[in-house]
């Protein structure tokens, strides 16, 4: 008898593991056609990532608040892994729990053809001085889907090559590699001499990259500007799956090369935060991130301490850089939504964005990162002129309503690929072979 | 005279088994049906039955499903097998009256398992960090480097985790199980002469088997359902090597969406549990009857 007890015990332990998933969410009327704001009061509720820019953002709008009595802003700031289920959720919803969000460049078509966002098109027509063509254009076209404009720019992840300029500019060094490969001692532009410069450094005591070969979205991000430097990239124009050619197979071996031979020990799961206090510690001489974190880096009470000022911003090897980026959206189920653009349109105009840019933000406008105000009061002109360059050449890590899952998987593969666990050809191979399938549902 | 339908006893039960119909039988009927429907987040609307050949496609061509159903099982083999071991040293430590602060060690032992998973694995996040960490740090003073999160070692990593937080509950049953123990077999024992390992191995480990039994299937149970560890260290990695059969589930169900393909997975876990569990009641029914 005990023991038929303690089996129903068991069992409805058990049992209770399985998943239960949220009902359909009912139709939602929402507004088509754009008009001057409401003028009852509204307050718009938007969902944001917790990081520098946020603060940027959230110190900006008080100044719209003061501007538009009847618009009062809360912000839902989160880590970036809370944030695609928290968004989805409110989607589903039927009435919006945002009403304002922010998409990240993986979710743009996922989330448009979903039908969770509102087209934009006719609100960016009507807005006077707004200039949509003003935003860089690989920034501009990833809030495109299906020809409707869903998104505008908020916040580029473009990468970049960030170097200790003072180590490439070391007299001692520049002779050593002069003598060692008949060359002088200059960034790297090629995947060759990445990987040869890395090696040298190395030599030197100096590890040559803080890589990021963490599983999934870093890795992906981080190798796929050697793909592009390699001559590859995950589809051809046709649309065809070609992660296992020949120009990813040569992308992969020297990227293991460089993780192999000249990147710290142990660092197979190393991601964002790792690399950066690798290189702000000055334990490596370079490593590919975020742009934006150039200004982090030479901040003299930043993390680099004593290092501030000896860091540099260039292209990356081969020219062409992986592009992430952050997009104002409007969701389709907000009763606010001609608040929800008064206030974008605000926050985006030249104006507030310039504000931003100089505040420490993203830029994302050309006429931003041209202006000589910015130069003197931001980062410098070389800095922003590197950071246009790097935009125009850039191309989005993934497109289409997959993006996340084929980022994820191929990401594992590179990863499986790193660690030894598979080689080169395996690793690619079911990469691609994963990367159809997901194209292929329905 | 004929019987009420209902009698007072069970309209009493009536109020309980409703709310239960409700909060475990709606869901579990709900996910059943998704679980037979493609049925997608992100395309509610175009949800469309797929019947059985959804488990088929995973059991027959999912080999990540398989390769973390492997995973789990190593996982939950080297942790259990572990606690077990730590668990009943301990339990036969504390229950020695010569044991000094016994009582102490019996209140600070079990602190582990009172700290949320999630925590400990951001804990053991940073402790085993090569860069930040101090266990690296202080075995490469000592010239020793281990890369706890590599892929040959990182499951071994997660298990030595749930080692360190679930050895207390072991311990806890295995020490009650000794403290219910009879005393005269003991004495008798001593009185013959027996040895303490003959002890031990005669009359303890024998007396005590049904316990052992009892506790090895609830932290098997509990170990199965391990997620917190994976997400908040490994995400799985490096490659597939620590991707364990609920990080698996919830990477399908809520990192893309996929929540019927989820659900089928769900259920083809719980089947794995139920049969796992159907065995080892067996199990412990023949050794309570081979007690008596």
């Amino acid at each position: 008898m005990k023991g038929h007890r303690f089996s129903f015990l068991l069992g409805a332990a058990a049992l209770l593991a399985a998943c239960a998933a949220p009902s359909a969410p009912a139709a939602t009327t929402v507004p088509t056609r754009p008009s001057e704001a409401a003028a009852a009061p509204v307050t718009l509720n938007i969902i944001m990532e917790q990081v520098p820019d946020y603060d940027i953002v959230a110190s900006l709008t008080r100044q719209f608040e003061a501007e538009h009595p009847n618009i009062k802003i809360t912000f839902d700031a989160m880590p970036y892994d809370a944030m695609r289920d928290k968004i989805l959720t409110s989607a589903l919803a039927p009435s919006a729990s945002y009403d304002v969000i922010i998409v990240d460049n993986p979710w743009m078509d996922e989330f448009a053809r979903a039908g969770f966002l509102l087209p934009l098109d006719d609100y960016i027509a009507q807005a006077p001085d707004y200039d949509f063509n003003d935003f860089v254009g690989p920034l501009r076209d990833i809030g495109v889907v299906d020809g409707k404009v869903y998104g505008v720019p908020y916040y580029n992840y473009a990468l970049g090559l960030i170097v200790r300029q003072d180590l490439f500019d070391n007299p001692d060094y520049q002779a050593k590699f002069q003598q060692a490969f008949g060359k002088p001692l200059q960034v790297p532009t090629t995947l060759e001499d990445y990987v040869a410069v890395g090696k040298f450094f190395k030599s030197q005591g100096i590890f040559g990259a803080a890589m990021q070969p963490q599983r999934g979205y870093k890795i992906f991000e981080e190798w796929k500007n050697w793909l592009y430097a390699a001559g590859g990239n995950l589809l051809d124009a046709a649309g065809n799956v070609i992660i296992d050619n020949a120009a990813a197979q040569q992308a992969l071996e020297m990227y293991i090369d460089m993780y192999k031979n000249a990147a710290p020990p142990n660092s197979v799961n190393w991601g964002f935060d790792e690399a950066l206090r690798s290189m702000s510690s000055g334990e490596s001489a370079t490593m590919l991130s975020y742009n934006w974190m150039l200004p982090t880096l030479n901040k003299p009470d930043g993390p680099a301490g004593e290092l501030a000022g000896k860091f540099a911003l260039h292209e990356v090897p081969g020219g062409k850089a992986v592009l992430g980026a952050w997009h104002w959206a409007i969701p389709k189920n907000t009763a606010s939504a001609d608040a929800a653009w008064t206030y974008i349109a605000w926050i985006t105009s030249k104006a507030i964005d310039k504000q931003r840019v100089i505040a420490g933000g993203a830029p994302t406008r050309v006429s931003v990162m041209q202006d000589r105000e910015v130069w003197e009061k931001g980062f410098g002109q070389q800095y922003y002129e590197t950071v246009l360059k790097i935009l125009e050449d850039a191309e989005p890590l993934a497109r289409g309503a997959r993006a996340e899952e084929i980022i994820n998987e191929v990401g594992t593969e590179l990863n499986s690929a790193v660690a030894g666990e598979k080689d080169v050809a395996a690793a690619l191979a079911a990469a691609a072979q994963k990367t159809r399938a997901i194209l292929a549902r329905p | 005279m004929l019987k009420p339908p209902l009698t007072f006893k069970h309209r009493l039960v009536l109020p309980l088994l409703l709310s239960l119909v409700l909060i475990l039988g709606y869901p579990l009927a709900f996910s059943l049906w998704i679980s037979l429907h493609d049925y997608r987040l992100t395309a509610i609307e175009q949800a469309r039955w797929v019947g059985w050949a959804q488990y088929f496609t995973i059991l027959a061509q999912n080999a990540s499903f398989w390769n973390a159903l492997g995973n789990t099982v190593r996982f939950v083999g080297i942790a259990v097998s572990l606690e077990l071991v730590f668990g009943l040293l301990l339990a036969l430590l504390l229950h020695r009256k010569a044991t000094p602060f016994r009582h102490f060690f019996r209140a600070a032992l079990l602190v582990p398992m009172f700290v949320t998973p999630i925590a400990v694995g951001l804990m053991f996040r940073f402790l085993l960090n090569s860069q930040l960490g101090v266990v690296p740090s202080v075995l490469r003073a000592l010239g020793i480097t281990i890369d706890w999160f590599s892929a040959q070692q990182a499951l071994i990593t997660l298990a030595l985790i749930d080692v360190w937080q679930w050895t207390p509950f072991m311990l806890l049953l295995l020490l009650a199980g000794l403290e219910s123990l009879p005393e005269e077999p003991f004495e008798a024992a001593r009185v013959d002469g027996a040895s303490p390992l003959q002890i031990f191995w005669h009359l303890t480990l024998p007396m005590l088997r049904p316990t052992i039994l009892a506790a090895v299937v609830i932290r098997m149970l509990d170990a199965f359902k391990v997620y917190e560890y994976v997400y908040a260290i490994t995400r799985g990695g490096p490659g597939e090597s620590t991707e364990t059969i609920q990080y698996h589930i919830y990477r399908v169900g809520f990192l893309y969406f996929r929540l019927g393909e989820a659900s089928a997975m769900s259920y083809i876990l719980i089947a794995v549990i139920l049969m796992l569990v159907v065995l080892l009641f067996y199990a412990l029914r023949r050794e309570s009857l081979s007690q008596r």
